[in-house]
């Protein structure tokens, strides 16, 4: 299930999906820019089918975070 | 219609560089909210049609300021189109949560001086620049502090909502250059809930959701299509499972599925949306494999079609390849693959033609009958700026092209034939009424025309309010009906001794008919009663309009260098199966 989300981080922000790891964030991939954050978790939601509330969209600071955030809302990531 | 994500849209646009297109616009995008995304889905839907698009996006909310100042990017820019967005919540500011602490009449000074600023931007606009400005109009939200009571206030919100919308409405009407998108009806299709996002507007103020922009991108890429005149002309449709249900070679006359209960009825829903299309101008032909016999009976007898013989330009009807009938309607009707739209439910002959015949759009039609309609509804492609009365009656003459083709075929030679049409030209000059229609021409002309200089309206009357210059177009008739304005001329004057053609078409369907010769001859004329002693012009040869190339020569123009110029001595003859008159 990692790789599912690790596959969709990679084609949202255009980078290989071997980059991504969950210490990844804004700070450390280069395209992660402000709005691409907000596609980020659009595409997450319609992917995984649940829905952030907006503490959880701000709460976003690195791909641990997502998984968190996912995992509250029922979505199992076995690595 | 179901539209790729956005991200797809970002990425890809990043791939577009070293991409070859064949037609170039510069859009604008001006919005009072974040309009990130749009521009780069705008790149790639262009890039799809080969279409270079260059966009400028304006800082956030600053749409007054960059429309105002003479000096902004927006204007060094040098757009083509410019879509200024603006939502209902940034126009009505606080009034827009209290629309009830003011009086009605406050209300409604309030939705007066908001036109108005409107008004100043769009007037400020049209000085400063040629660029088209499409302005979308405000949603009316559902949401009213009145609740059920809100159809009975006067003057409430969404009254006041709808009143901004109708005077805006009013106000573009009047000018050529400005188009009102109707964002409220965008927000109707999809849906308030869909379209408004309360997580996404509070945390990125995105005002149309992340996947409700593309959609918004394909609308406003109708304006593109229209700017460029680049929309289609013809649909081309087979029979059989597509226009009524069955097969009527085999199911017979009685078993096909067309009238009004389900699912036949779905064919005749379909037939509809075809007849609204037909009847603003889009030619219809028909590409089937069948027996001529059998589906011409379906045609003109079954009590339940909707299209009859006399809205089709072209039958091939028959056991023939279905790329080879493309090619043949395309020949007939005079118009070129790209501006065909074929509709077929058998995805084997639609990849067959997707292959064959790229130029041709190929429609993926749903597998479901009852999506038929709605997969027509949701074409931009048959988008344009101005509908001429030319346009409307186009269905008709094509058919009354038919007529002529079928005599041409029964006549010995071209000669006997041109006398038996008895062709009659009426010159027109360029006004209100023709202007649209002069322009569209030379937007839209590739064949028969000389230079493939494309003209806004605007052009067209600068062009025609200039005393330097002489615009004109010729209106063809013959003994089947009238083929409206479908010539065109723009004519230099270079000096007291001579003139220059900027420009010269024939639409084509009125080539081979020497109708050229006829306006040319009225050019010499009036060259002549100007004592005028030499006209000269240009070939521009395009990818596209080799049928004009031996038209200066044929007229007695000489090569000079890159020109050719015709002496005024020369003899030249209007063919005698023309009338030339000029208004």
């Amino acid at each position: 299930m990692s790789k599912r989300l690790y596959d969709l981080i990679s084609r949202v922000m255009n980078v290989p999906a071997s980059s991504i790891n969950d210490d990844e964030g804004p700070e450390s991939i280069e395209s992660w820019s402000s709005f691409k954050g907000y596609v980020l978790l659009y595409e997450l939601e319609t992917e995984f089918k649940v829905k952030f509330t907006i503490d959880e969209a701000m709460d976003v600071k690195k791909v641990a975070d997502i998984k968190r955030h996912l995992s509250n809302h029922g979505v199992i990531l076995n690595d | 219609m179901i539209e790729k994500q956005l991200s797809y849209y970002i990425n890809k646009a990043t791939e577009l560089d070293g991409q070859t297109f064949e037609k170039k616009i510069r859009v604008a995008l001006l919005g009072s909210f974040t309009l990130n995304g749009l521009a780069e889905i705008l790149q790639v839907k262009c890039a799809e049609k080969k279409i270079q698009c260059i966009t400028y996006v304006g800082g956030y909310n600053q749409y007054n300021q960059e429309i105002l100042d003479q000096d902004s990017n927006l204007y060094k820019f040098l757009p083509d189109i410019s879509f200024l967005l603006i939502d209902s919540r940034t126009i009505l500011g606080e009034i827009f949560h209290h629309p009830y602490s003011l009086s009605t009449e406050d209300r409604k000074r309030f939705i007066d001086k908001k036109i108005e600023e409107i008004q100043k931007l769009i007037e400020v606009f049209g000085k400063k620049t040629n660029s088209k400005l499409v302005i979308t109009n405000f949603n009316i939200p559902t949401f009213s502090p009145y609740g059920i009571f809100e159809t009975k206030t006067d003057y409430g919100l969404r009254r006041m909502i709808n009143e901004l919308n109708n005077k805006l409405s009013e106000l573009a009407f009047t000018l050529d250059s400005v188009f009102v998108y109707d964002f409220n009806n965008f927000v109707i299709k999809h849906g308030e809930k869909n379209v408004f996002d309360y997580n996404q507007f509070l945390f990125g103020d995105i005002k149309v959701s992340l996947d409700h922009i593309p959609y918004l991108a394909h609308d406003l890429l109708s304006y593109v299509i229209g700017q460029l005149g680049i929309s289609k002309k013809c649909i081309v449709i087979d029979l059989d499972n597509t226009l009524w249900g069955g097969i009527v070679g085999e199911d017979g006359f009685n078993g096909i599925k067309l009238g009004p209960e389900p699912p036949g009825n779905a064919y005749v829903e379909f037939q509809r949306v075809l007849l609204s299309l037909y009847q603003r101008g889009i030619i219809l032909a028909i590409n089937s494999k069948n027996n001529y016999e059998d589906a011409i009976k379906v045609i003109k007898e079954h009590p339940y079609m909707v299209l009859r013989e006399e809205h089709f330009a072209c039958l091939k009807i028959n056991w023939n390849d279905k790329v080879s009938n493309m090619q043949e309607i395309a020949n007939e009707l005079n118009i070129g693959l790209d501006s065909i739209v074929f509709i077929d439910d058998d995805p084997v002959n639609r990849e067959y033609m997707k292959v064959s015949l790229s130029p041709v759009l190929t429609l993926d039609l749903p597998q479901d009958p009852s999506q038929y309609a709605s997969a027509i509804k949701n074409m931009n492609e048959f988008s344009v700026l101005n509908i001429t009365t030319e346009d409307s009656k186009r269905g008709k003459m094509y058919t009354e092209q038919r007529k002529r083709n079928e005599l041409e075929k029964s006549t010995p030679d071209l000669e006997s034939f041109l006398k038996q049409l008895n062709l009659k030209i009426l010159i027109k000059n360029a006004n209100e009424f023709t202007i649209p229609r002069i322009s569209q021409l030379t937007l839209k002309t590739n064949q028969f025309n000389l230079t493939t200089k494309r003209y806004q309206e605007t052009d067209i009357k600068k062009f025609s309010q200039d005393q330097q210059y002489l615009v004109g177009c010729a209106q063809v008739e013959d003994r089947f009906g009238d083929n409206g304005i479908t010539g065109v001329f723009i004519v230099r004057k270079e000096n007291a001794k001579e003139w220059f053609i900027d420009t010269f078409l024939l639409s084509c369907r009125i080539m081979g008919r020497e109708v050229e010769k006829g306006i040319f001859g009225h050019i010499l004329n009036k060259a002549k009663a100007n004592g005028v002693e030499r006209i000269k012009a240009q070939f521009i040869p395009s990818q596209k309009n080799k049928p004009i190339e031996d038209f200066l020569p044929n007229c007695g123009f000489k090569k000079e260098g890159d020109y050719w110029v015709y002496s005024i001595k020369s003899q030249f003859v209007i063919p005698n199966c023309l009338t030339v008159r000029a208004e």
